[in-house]
């Protein structure tokens, strides 16, 4: 039934993706590169969030005015400077908010591709249970990056959350206080929240390093053309869409000017902060904010039950349903001659080269970590010396089919 | 699709098992439906092909051979699709050899949705050895 449901998935994703062919050609496809378009954002966004964080002040006092200077209104009648201190600020600004929502489109369409293809079982299991932290990662990233910004919004965001972790048994109050440095929000608050932000996302990283500590050649570059409309997307809506802060004073003083009345809808910011002060409601982003709308419209409860069993059944997913895993390639030690090329060319990891006895014919050999083994063959096609193969398609009755059909077709 | 110009010429195909819809394709006997002089030898993916192994289709009255795998970029094993075709283009050992006719050897990448173009590209090739390819002077 389950494995029905992945073959069905499987042939609508190359049904779309055949459709999508006729439009990008085979070669500029973006979902033959869908792994690595949230690398390549990731570097977007790096490169842009370094220049935020040169001019970000995280205090209380300063923080919502220092994203405003670098993102302030336009100057009405004056198309050139987008920003008010910091030249094409809000621009940079519009990159990362536009690059975050793309990371995570980017980042569930790598899953979806994954999944929908059956490519996250059985030996991809290290990659897909990584591949869940990074989501939770960037997820975790996303959200700390609303709270820089230290609007009202912000604030909500903050309290929501003391209450999520005050739901967790026995280290709940701790985990809430660890959240903001203490008791109360202090400068010390938003010091945490740009290390939440920025040092989770250094720990990205790390977590990408197991994301391929198993697969060979990682593809980590689009094709150019798929390179260039991913930027070029993200700069058209960071261009016309700059991220920058409208109050209602300011719309009130501004909003007869039709550029700015139609920015009015994509306020980056709120009003500023006011500890004590908690608003009715906030604007949910369609990317980042979906566990703060289940933590408001079902609960506290509800959002751990759906969050964690989300998360839950994310990482069971590569275990079930279980193959037959009897086509595990086999080393013939005595033909083995150590030449490396099946472990060069094993597409994810599983042939090591180990010394040989002392005094051995030859000095090394290949050994199969049987977990790791896609039964693919691609070791069967690279060895030289017929000293690897997959035991229930051996190269000597493939080749003897091939003298068969060859015998009955003369 | 039987060759006019002379004697039927076979045609010795490995495929890779997620490429083409082999199960829609082959008759009983290992040959494709749509042309019965070609035969199909099925691999689970494109990169367990030996390049010896085409050199031993060839000279064994195999008149030509190929090998079929699944696009590139979308091989269910990652990478098959890649190592084949840099064997075949002498950038990956193990290589073909030099004095394998290359003209004798195809190579294509297809998706399971794929059997026309796969036939026409079949057809092509087929029709790129007639008339038939000069012998290696060596």
């Amino acid at each position: 039934m389950y494995r029905k449901f992945l073959r069905l998935t499987k042939n609508l994703t190359v049904s779309l993706e055949k459709s999508l062919n006729l439009l990008t050609t085979q070669e500029h496809n973006p979902l033959y590169f869908h792994g690595a378009l949230p690398l390549y954002t990731f570097w977007l966004l790096i490169f842009s969030g370094i220049l935020l964080w040169m001019y970000y002040i995280p205090t209380l006092e300063r923080a919502w005015s220092s994203v405003n200077y670098i993102s302030a209104l336009p100057t009405p009648g004056d198309p050139i400077n987008l920003a008010g201190g910091i030249p094409y600020g809000a621009v940079i600004r519009g990159i990362h908010r536009w690059g975050a929502a793309a990371m995570m489109i980017v980042t569930l369409l790598h899953m979806l591709r994954v999944y929908f293809t059956d490519r996250h079982r059985s030996w991809r299991w290290l990659p897909w249970v990584s591949g869940v932290a990074l989501l939770v990662v960037v997820l975790l990233v996303g959200l700390s990056g609303y709270l820089l910004v230290w609007d009202a919004r912000a604030y909500y965001l903050v309290v929501a959350s003391q209450h999520f972790l005050n739901a967790i048994p026995v280290l709940g109050g701790a985990l809430a206080s660890f959240l903001v440095g203490g008791e109360g929000i202090t400068d010390y608050t938003l010091t945490r929240f740009l290390f939440f932000h920025v040092g989770t996302a250094v720990f990205i990283f790390w977590l990408v390093w197991m994301h391929f500590i198993r697969l060979k050649e990682p593809v980590v570059t689009p094709s150019r053309a798929t390179n260039f409309l991913l930027i070029g997307f993200i700069l058209v809506a960071a261009g016309t869409l700059p991220a920058i802060n409208i109050t209602h004073e300011l719309l009130a003083k501004y909003g007869a000017d039709p550029r700015i009345a139609a920015q009015a809808a994509y306020v980056a910011s709120d009003a500023p902060a006011q500890i004590g002060t908690l608003v009715d409601t906030i604007r949910y982003d369609a990317w980042y904010m979906f566990p703060f709308w289940l933590i408001q419209n079902l609960g506290v409860g509800w959002a751990w039950i759906i969050l964690g069993g989300a998360t839950a059944l994310l990482c069971v997913a590569p275990f079930y349903p279980k193959d037959r895993r009897a086509n595990i390639a086999e080393v013939l030690e005595a033909k083995c001659t150590g030449c490396t090329f099946c472990s060069l060319d094993c597409p994810f990891e599983a042939i090591t080269m180990v010394e040989r006895a002392p005094g051995s014919k030859f000095k090394l050999i290949a050994v199969v970590q049987a977990a790791r083994c896609s039964e693919c063959g691609i070791c069967v096609g690279a060895c030289p010396f017929q000293a690897i193969e997959l035991p229930e398609l051996q190269s000597k009755t493939l080749e003897a089919d091939l003298l068969a059909l060859l015998k009955k077709g003369a | 699709m039987s060759d006019p110009a002379g004697p039927a010429r076979t045609i010795i195909g490995f495929v890779c098992e997620r490429s083409l819809p082999l199960e829609y394709m082959l008759d009983g006997h290992n040959a494709l439906q749509d042309d019965p002089n070609t035969k199909i030898i099925v691999v689970p993916c494109s990169g367990m092909v030996k390049p010896t192994q085409l050199e031993l289709a060839l000279a064994n009255g195999a008149d030509a051979t190929f090998v079929c795998g699944c696009a590139i970029g979308d091989c269910h094993y990652r990478t098959g699709n890649l190592m084949i075709r840099e064997r075949l283009e002498g950038k990956r050992n193990p290589k073909l050899r030099k004095t394998t006719d290359r003209r004798k050897v195809g190579l294509f990448f297809v998706t399971m949705k794929d059997k026309a173009p796969f036939l026409e590209a079949l057809a092509a090739f087929r029709a790129s050895l007639n008339p038939p390819a000069e012998p290696v002077e060596d």
